[in-house]
């Protein structure tokens, strides 16, 4: 969502991926913590020429804090890739710090809060969020799953959808263009508008 | 939620006894009163949680101070819903400008409300400000702030007693414990 842009609605419609996601923005924007979603794309994985195979962007950057935050409430078949991945970003991006939230954290998040009735129904698959085109698509395999096409293409889970495909050849982190970001659903709180516990927030100090 | 009558029956293991905790918040206390010789000491609590700590840590100091009390809003409280924004529901009953502050708290995990109150607090001009903390979970946090005092680190579970509560209720054990799964998966 862009500046100006401001639908109202429950959240998960408005590009978050996971509900839990979005409820995660919500503690943030509670506690005026600054946020951008997937705002960075990592590369991870290169081909012999250069070009980038895979890539990986974080749920969350919290600039002050100068931390990413990768929520994982899937199952436990799927957090393996996820663990790979970001095993393999913290080698690529050593100064990078990325805290990985499993679903066990979450689940004790919404405890803390008094919101663990909440939590089957924001956590796992059951809380994933297909928007409209998706829906219409034939059965694509999902998340992590989606990495490589096979033929030297960046094939991208959810999370990094709208990084490019392939020839993504910069070796550093990229911050994704306004279009992709648009495209990947891309929230931030940081611009300037009030913060109301509905619609996403853009900023608060 | 499920709670014994005997609150006692809801806590799966005793993390730390009372005799433990009493050693340490004395500790603690000597410690403070070492390192704030001479100085003009303000505690600030932060309500509900730290409130057994408080009263125990205040008596463990052997020096003159002053005590506080604070209260912010809690993620998910029915305090909070109309605003979505943490909210300071009890402030300061009285300056801290030029003052030591020591801000004390029950627990740390995520960090964010700590984070919160320390930006506030820092607004109000203290000629300094540190963090007293009971206990330190670290397997949860987000906001990375240095602890100056801390008494116990403890493992990713979820706790009572002591002042910690799930649901308002389990403050008044004089232990802290972990809470079985039943009492709140009920």
């Amino acid at each position: 969502m862009t500046d100006g842009e401001s639908p109202r609605g429950p959240r998960s419609d408005h590009g978050f991926a996971h509900a839990s996601e979005a409820e995660f923005a919500r503690i943030l924007d509670f506690y005026q913590v600054e946020w951008e979603y997937e705002a960075q794309v990592f590369p991870i994985l290169w081909d012999l020429d250069g070009n980038v195979l895979e890539s990986f962007a974080p749920d969350f950057f919290l600039p002050e804090l100068e931390l990413f935050v990768e929520l994982t409430t899937l199952q436990q078949r799927l957090v393996r890739k996820k663990n790979r991945k970001v095993r393999r970003l913290r080698e690529l991006y050593p100064g990078l710090r990325i805290k990985l939230f499993y679903a066990r954290d979450f689940r004790a998040l919404m405890l803390k809060y008094g919101r663990a009735a909440l939590v089957s129904e924001l956590s796992g698959t059951l809380g994933q969020v297909m928007t409209h085109e998706e829906a219409d698509e034939p059965s694509a395999p999902a998340g992590p799953e989606h990495e490589s096409d096979g033929n030297g293409h960046l094939v991208i889970d959810r999370s990094d959808a709208g990084s490019g495909a392939s020839g993504e050849s910069s070796p550093g982190p990229s911050r994704r263009s306004r279009a992709a970001r648009r495209r990947a659903g891309h929230r931030s709180n940081t611009g300037s508008a009030p913060v109301s516990p509905v619609t996403l927030c853009k900023r608060k100090r | 939620m499920k709670v014994s009558q005997d609150l006692v029956l809801d806590v799966s293991e005793v993390l730390l006894t009372e005799e433990q905790i009493g050693a340490k918040v004395v500790e603690l206390g000597q410690q403070i009163s070492t390192d704030y010789a001479g100085r003009q000491l303000t505690l600030v609590s932060v309500l509900k949680g730290s409130l057994p700590f408080m009263a125990d840590l205040m008596r463990s100091i052997s020096l003159p101070l002053r005590i506080d009390l604070m209260e912010v809003s809690s993620y998910g409280g029915t305090t909070t819903e109309s605003s979505g924004l943490v909210r300071i529901l009890k402030d300061l009953s009285a300056p801290i400008e030029g003052r030591d502050v020591l801000l004390v708290e029950d627990i740390i995990d995520t960090g964010l409300t700590l984070n919160y109150l320390l930006r506030y607090l820092k607004g109000k001009n203290p000629r300094s400000i540190k963090v007293c903390a009971l206990l330190d979970k670290p397997a949860r946090r987000l906001v990375e702030i240095p602890l100056d005092y801390v008494g116990f680190q403890i493992p990713d579970a979820f706790v009572v007693g002591y002042g910690l509560d799930f649901g308002e209720v389990y403050r008044n054990l004089r232990f802290v414990g972990v809470l079985r799964p039943e009492a709140y998966e009920s």
